[in-house]
């Protein structure tokens, strides 16, 4: 089952995901997450409790930090577990978003 | 009772819903057999060697693909793909991708230029729809033991080498998804083949099967797997590999489809006989 959970500091919004990013987890964030995220100038994306990220989780990804960017905020994709990092890797998605989003 | 077409037959809410759900379920069946028919085309054969491919859906369509395409010099094209989603969003796009896939392995001449021609044709619907798929690519020379090979953010497939018994995945070559950038350019890598090799592509939902537990089936199972059964002939192996993962995930319902395409050449060389290759004269 995915969870997250989220605190503020100044203008900077972090999400802490807890489970499998995929078409579930990935309408949880779409429904309860995505619409908030561009009240804030920066978002932090925590994924260490993410231990599994399919194709609809990548989707999802690419088209949340396009869009947020285009709307002024940035995103940063922080502690990505080893396997996690392989896939992105795999689909280049560092090179598609830009290397600066994953710290 | 006499009807006629101003007759106003009442149906309560749940009739409806049940009618609808029929429909639905009806719709759905149809929209799998043409999936199946397209998936399960023609296999083809040739000296020097064999292919066949196989695909499970995770539900009742799936978003994975497979095809080969006889070239007229003799070559055969090979490609596999997992759209992202699942279920009937991932199947209209598999559609998409296999009437663009045709149209560039008949224009193009390498895999490479297919992925090229590929990603320009349908990037844009797949950035309209916020989707992609991952691909690999190849072609097999009989003339020269050549495959020639170029990746769009798919998994590289296993390499059996028959003499040494080895199992190893394909030297990497990157590449962006298609539908990931505009204008991309496929590199190009090639690996010469000899008797008795055997390359397994796949896509990820093998690999990420999972069991009661929430193990996955990884590739060190898939590679013991392979171990197992490499003398064997295309279809056996791909029987075994099924059958392993079935036994491993012993029912659990899968949330990724399995799909696997294996290419093995034997001694003699091969004479593909084109089944729908393009003619020139």
């Amino acid at each position: 089952m995915f969870t997250f959970s989220k605190n503020t500091t100044g203008g900077y919004l972090n999400i802490y995901l807890k489970g499998d990013l995929d078409i579930e987890g990935t309408e949880v964030m779409e429904r309860e997450i995505t619409p908030e995220m561009e009240k804030y100038s920066v978002v932090n994306m925590d994924f260490t409790e993410v231990p599994f990220i399919d194709s609809s989780g990548m989707g999802l990804l690419l088209n949340l930090v396009h869009t947020l960017n285009k709307k002024g905020t940035t995103v940063y994709i922080v502690n990505v577990k080893k396997d996690v990092m392989e896939v992105f890797e795999l689909l280049q998605i560092p090179d598609i978003l830009g290397e600066g989003v994953f710290v | 009772m006499y009807k006629d077409s101003l007759t106003y037959i009442y149906k309560n809410d749940k009739e409806i819903k049940g009618d609808l759900n029929k429909a639905l379920q009806r719709e759905i069946n149809l929209a799998r057999n043409i999936q199946s028919s397209l998936l399960n085309g023609k296999t083809p054969t040739f000296d020097g060697g064999e292919v066949c491919g196989a695909s499970l859906p995770a539900r009742l369509i799936g978003g994975d693909y497979y095809d080969f395409y006889p070239l007229v010099n003799g070559k055969i094209r090979i490609v596999i793909g997992d759209v992202m989603g699942k279920g009937i969003p991932a199947a209209m796009l598999m559609i998409l991708t296999r009437g663009a896939f045709r149209s560039a392995a008949e224009s193009t001449q390498s895999p490479g230029e297919t992925l090229t021609a590929m990603n320009q044709a349908i990037y844009n619907d797949l950035k309209t729809l916020k989707s992609f798929v991952t691909l690999f690519c190849a072609d097999w020379d009989p003339n020269t033991s050549t495959l020639t090979y170029a990746n769009a953010g798919h998994n590289p497939p296993l390499y059996i080498n028959g003499k040494s018994n080895s199992i190893e995945e394909l030297p990497k070559i990157k590449g962006i998804m298609v539908g990931g950038l505009p204008n991309q350019v496929y590199k190009e890598q090639s690996v010469e083949l000899n008797d008795e090799d055997t390359v397994f592509f796949y896509t990820d939902g093998i690999v990420e099967a999972i069991n009661k537990d929430g193990e996955q089936y990884k590739l060190d199972r898939l590679i013991s797997t392979l171990e197992q059964n490499k003398e064997k002939v295309v279809g056996d192996i791909e029987r075994a590999v099924m059958e392993s993962i079935n036994k491993f995930t012993a029912g659990v319902p899968q949330k990724d489809d399995i799909t696997m395409v294996l290419l093995k050449i034997s001694k003699q060389k091969a004479d593909i006989t084109s089944l729908n290759s393009p003619v020139f004269s």
